[in-house]
């Protein structure tokens, strides 16, 4: 683990020092930054280091739960300041109609990579021989097969509100599967822990970093590469006759704001469009928080101590 | 009884039975056409495309116009509604909580002597040791401002009601409308309008809360004696006089129920609205852990609001009833006590966030859950699947598309659809033979339904079956009223999915039926059972929904019979209490003749007490359907299909039209099933002379 945390450290100090940045007005100091909390792990560690940044340079934050579907309005009527990470995978219609409107900034990315693609706990392997590449997923399809979906296999995909990219990539590849939404993450979860503790097959539509990934042993089916012709040209690919034939285009993750931000705390405004967090920085907190119990506040706390060399320069340009 | 009653009695039930029959007769006619031609007729089958109108746009445009223009007023509400929130905020989350355990305690005493006072103490004790401290007392707050507006509103409904008499019928289909409109649907207009934060939440519960209330206000109201008023016309006071000094005093003891039923309403719709967030209560602890999956701490999170609800509820149950005054030297007493521990731990710096001495059980519950799931996963999966293969569906799609070699194990085919209705021709020609013709037909069309799937029923013969249902019910005026809200649906484009809602909360309505007729009739006959029945039914009804989905989830995972299940667990509870209530309560009387005549134990039952309490208990099955409804909207967190995913769907993309629309086809079948089900309760009670 420290050796991710080196390496992370390197990588971000690298990234952060090499942004241009000037510094900027603090703005309105005395009033505080409203941040979104959303209802995962991962985006509670983000904001909080975001939130410990914003606060060295001088603000005052105030963590404002909300949900990640709901947010958007607040954001776009200032009662929430910022929230600092969206999946283009999740976002709603509402985001983007708020964004065109000139009533939602988007900040930039936040660094993170995701990946999404059709997973699977590792003790499906003994299931279907030949994972994970897809090609076993053709000929084993009748042992995820469920009483709703018989005589295909059973994929649980995302929640219909996320859109359907596991049944996409069933059709695309023309793999014998049904999809069934979710319905929410606890869904998917509960699917993931019930098949670990019944050594049951599953296949599922899931992404990282998620806590789970390790909790559970998941890994990914190895599908073609997502490339941009194979959303468009049917030809390309394993199946000449269909899209989608390969694996999730890479997930955006991104950070919005009030539009007001910039005006009444530019300092801010500017730590946080500079703001990156990695994956091999946010993923052992988020384990040190589900897994271990620890609180937010105090992984991060340490997290930032231990690490100053991958924000300080972000505000320190930012503020001086 | 006089011979002239009994001769006009017969001739009732002979209406009767011609109007069911025919009823039935016709309904036939229209099932047998969309059988045998509905291939060549396909306009009755499925809804012709070209007839849909976009509704959902209709709504949003309509819904959005409206947003605009009150969005100013909404505005100023919520600011000013703000203050009362963080001054009550303030005051339960700064308190220590020595204090404030200490006064709940004095509080009971107050209200009901020893008693309440231990139940207000070990239950407040529990919500510290629990670790849930700050966000029980957030999720008070919340209660603590909503309840007063929602019972300013509902007393207002109510009043108003009383006034306008001609109003009644119109104000009563709000109440329903306010009650059965699934909360989901309106949250983001109610974003919209009052911006982003608590207040959205308060607003909701306010909203469902308040018919309650209103309901019984005006009862109350209707209920004061002539006498009273007469005096207080007589002593010459203005309208106003009369209503404030007089009668609503008069109605104290019926309004402070009301106020009952308010508070627990306020309280279980306020977990709901934590899916906005805003604010950090048991809701929001509650969605927290439900997406981890962990059962353990949700359970203990949930275990937080039903102490709350069993503490409210027994304390303002009690401030109903007529009571002895308490002595207020020990409240003071134990309120000083309070405030002692309360300072001493204010200076020894005490966690304000109470003890977290729960955790390990929490945990251990969570991996009780793991361990089942792990041993008996064989097991789970073939009751799931036998349920599927054998009863859900073929409910869905009819055993012509259910009945396959992998899963009956054989094809179904014209032959077996043949031997299939002869079968039930037969059944339903002894049924006719031994004088019941309307069920004689009901038996022929539940074949077709059986054969059918309800998923895939036609139109027609839905719109035109209830409608005649309503016509046997109440007669014309409801028979129409239902055709006409069911086409309203039609039109909308989402029959479809409405009939996949029908078909998932009608398989939930009849196993809870029957199992909770069973129970609640086993509670009748035994207290013993009833004592072990009724802290389950407490718990089912009250902790957040939520809860029920991750066991459910672990051990059948998604899917429609989760769904079921979870949507019997919380239904099932109204069936138990009023078939039970109903039993018991049948007068001494009736009992002490059916005795002196002879009658054992069970025969007093079947003969004296169930036909009495058929009208109780057709109200339990009035509230269970109700209840399936509104759990209909949760269980799409297990991934169903239908009108629930509508909403949700709307929700997560902020579409006000989808959301709206959907919303109201719910509440439309919700209202389609009270209005049938309370016409043929009214009918029984007519019959039995009440």
């Amino acid at each position: 683990m420290t050796k991710i945390l080196k390496a992370s450290l390197s990588a971000l100090a690298v990234t952060a020092v090499a942004m241009s940045a000037q510094a900027a007005e603090l703005g309105a100091a005395d009033e505080p930054i409203k941040l979104a909390l959303n209802e995962w792990t991962g985006q509670h560690v983000t904001t909080h280091v975001a939130g410990e940044m914003l606060k060295a340079a001088g603000y005052e934050v105030e963590y404002v739960t909300a949900g990640m579907m709901n947010q958007f309005q607040a954001i776009a009527d200032g009662d929430i300041h910022a929230t600092l990470e969206i999946w283009s995978s999740n976002v709603s219609d509402q985001y983007a109609v708020l964004k065109d409107d000139g009533k939602l900034e988007e900040l930039s990315d936040l660094g993170l990579n995701a990946r999404e693609g059709i997973a699977y706990p590792a003790h499906v392997a003994d299931l279907c021989p030949g994972l994970p590449a897809w090609e076993a997923l053709k000929d084993c399809a009748i042992n995820f097969a469920t009483a709703e979906t018989l005589p295909a296999g059973r994929l649980v995909d995302y929640p219909a509100d996320w859109g359907t990219p596991g049944a996409d990539r069933m059709v695309g590849l023309d793999l014998p599967f049904k999809a069934v939404p979710a319905g929410s993450e606890g869904a998917l979860i509960a699917e993931l822990r019930a098949s670990t503790e019944k050594k049951s097959p599953l296949l599922i539509t899931f992404w990282q970093p998620h806590w789970a990934m390790s909790a559970y042993d998941v890994k990914f089916v190895e599908l073609p590469a997502g490339e941009d012709a194979c959303f468009t040209d049917p030809a390309w690919g394993p199946n000449p006759n269909a899209i989608n034939d390969c694996d999730f285009s890479a997930s955006r993750i991104f950070k919005a704001a009030w539009p007001g931000l910039k005006d009444k705390w530019p300092a801010a405004h500017e730590i946080l469009v500079n703001y990156q967090l990695s994956v091999e920085a946010q993923q052992p907190m988020m384990g040190a928080v589900d897994v271990d119990g620890d609180s937010v506040e105090d992984v991060v706390a340490e997290w930032m101590a231990a690490n100053e060399g991958a924000w300080k320069p972000v505000v320190d340009a930012a503020t001086k | 009884m006089s011979a002239v009653e009994t001769a006009s009695q017969d001739q009732a039930r002979r209406l009767q039975i011609t109007r069911g029959s025919v009823a039935a007769l016709l309904v036939l006619v229209i099932a047998a056409i969309c059988r045998f031609w509905g291939e060549e007729l396909t306009w009755l089958v499925s809804w012709p495309d070209a007839l849909t109108v976009p509704m959902t746009d209709w709504v949003g445009a309509g819904v959005g116009w409206f947003l605009a223009v009150f969005k100013p007023i909404a505005r100023v509400f919520s600011y000013l509604l703000e203050f009362p929130m963080t001054w009550v905020g303030g005051l339960l989350g700064g308190a220590p909580w020595p204090l404030i355990l200490g006064s709940v305690t004095a509080l009971g005493w107050l209200i009901g002597g020893a008693r309440m006072a231990a139940l207000g103490f070990f239950g407040f004790g529990f919500v510290v040791i629990s670790g849930y401290w700050l966000e029980g007392m957030n999720t008070l707050a919340l209660v603590a401002v909503s309840v007063p507006l929602a019972a300013l509103l509902g007393a207002g409904i109510g009043i108003f009601a009383f006034e306008y008499p001609k109003l009644k019928s119109s104000v009563n289909v709000v109440l329903d409308v306010m009650q059965t409109m699934p909360t989901f649907a309106y949250l983001t207009p109610l974003l919209v309008l009052f911006g982003f934060g608590p207040v959205v939440g308060l607003i909701a519960s306010a909203i469902f809360a308040a018919p309650p209330m209103a309901r019984n206000v005006l009862l109350g109201l209707e209920r004061v004696e002539p006498e009273i008023r007469e005096a207080a016309v007589m002593s010459g006071g203005t309208r106003r006089q009369q209503l404030f000094l007089v009668e609503l005093p008069a109605a104290s003891q019926q309004i402070m129920v009301g106020f009952n039923q308010c508070l627990m309403a306020a309280l279980s719709m306020v977990i709901i609205a934590a899916v906005i967030g805003g604010f950090e209560d048991i809701g929001w602890e509650v969605l927290l852990t439900m997406r981890k999956a962990l059962f353990g701490p949700a359970f203990l999170a949930g275990s937080v609001i039903v102490v709350f609800a069993v503490v409210i509820d027994r304390m303002s149950a009690a401030l109903a009833e007529p009571r002895p005054a308490q002595d207020k030297r020990v409240a003071l007493g134990i309120f000083a006590i309070g405030a002692l521990v309360a300072v001493w731990a204010v200076i020894a710096g005490w966690n304000p966030a109470g003890i977290a001495a729960m955790d390990g059980v929490a945990d251990k519950v969570d991996h009780g859950v793991g361990q089942f799931t792990a041993n008996h996963g064989a097991t789970l999966d073939t009751i799931k699947n036998t349920s599927m293969f054998y009863g859900l569906l073929p409910l869905r799609i009819g055993l012509s598309d259910a009945v396959l070699p992998f899963t009956w194990g054989f094809a179904w085919t014209a032959q077996h659809s043949f031997v299939f209705y002869a079968v039930f021709a037969a059944i339903a020609a002894l049924v006719a033979l031994r004088g019941h013709l309307p069920q004689a037909g009901l038996v022929l069309i539940g074949a077709y339904v059986l054969e059918t799937g309800i998923a895939q029923l036609p139109w027609a013969f839905v719109i035109f079956g209830v409608g005649a249902v309503g016509w046997v019910a109440g007669g014309r005026k409801l028979a129409i009223q239902v055709s006409v809200l069911l086409g309203l649906i039609l039109v909308s484009g989402l029959w479809e999915r409405a009939l996949l809602s029908l078909y998932l909360s009608g398989a939930s309505v009849a196993a809870c039926a029957l199992v909770g007729g069973v129970l609640g009739f086993w509670s009748a006959m035994s207290p013993r059972a009833w004592m072990v029945i009724r802290p389950v039914c407490d718990t089912l009804q009250t902790i957040p929904l939520f809860v029920f989905l991750i066991p459910v989830l672990m051990f059948f995972q998604i899917g429609e019979f989760s769904a079921f299940l979870a949507i019997c667990m919380y239904a099932v509870v109204p069936m138990i209490r009023y078939t039970r209530h109903g039993l018991i309560s049948t007068p001494e009387e009736m009992i002490e003749a059916a005795t002196a005549s002879g009658a054992g134990k069970w025969q007093t039952m079947f003969e004296v007490r169930a036909p009495y309490a058929a009208p109780t208990i057709l109200l339990g099955l009035n509230q269970t359907i109700l209840y399936a409804f509104a759990m209909l909207v949760i269980a799409a967190l297990i991934g169903t299909t239908g009108l629930g995913q509508s909403i949700f769907l709307a929700l997560g993309q902020a579409d006000v039209g989808l959301g709206v629309t959907a919303g109201v086809a719910m509440a439309i079948l919700a209202l389609v099933a009270d209005r049938l089900v309370q016409g043929f309760a009214e009918e029984r009670k007519q019959a039995l002379g009440l």
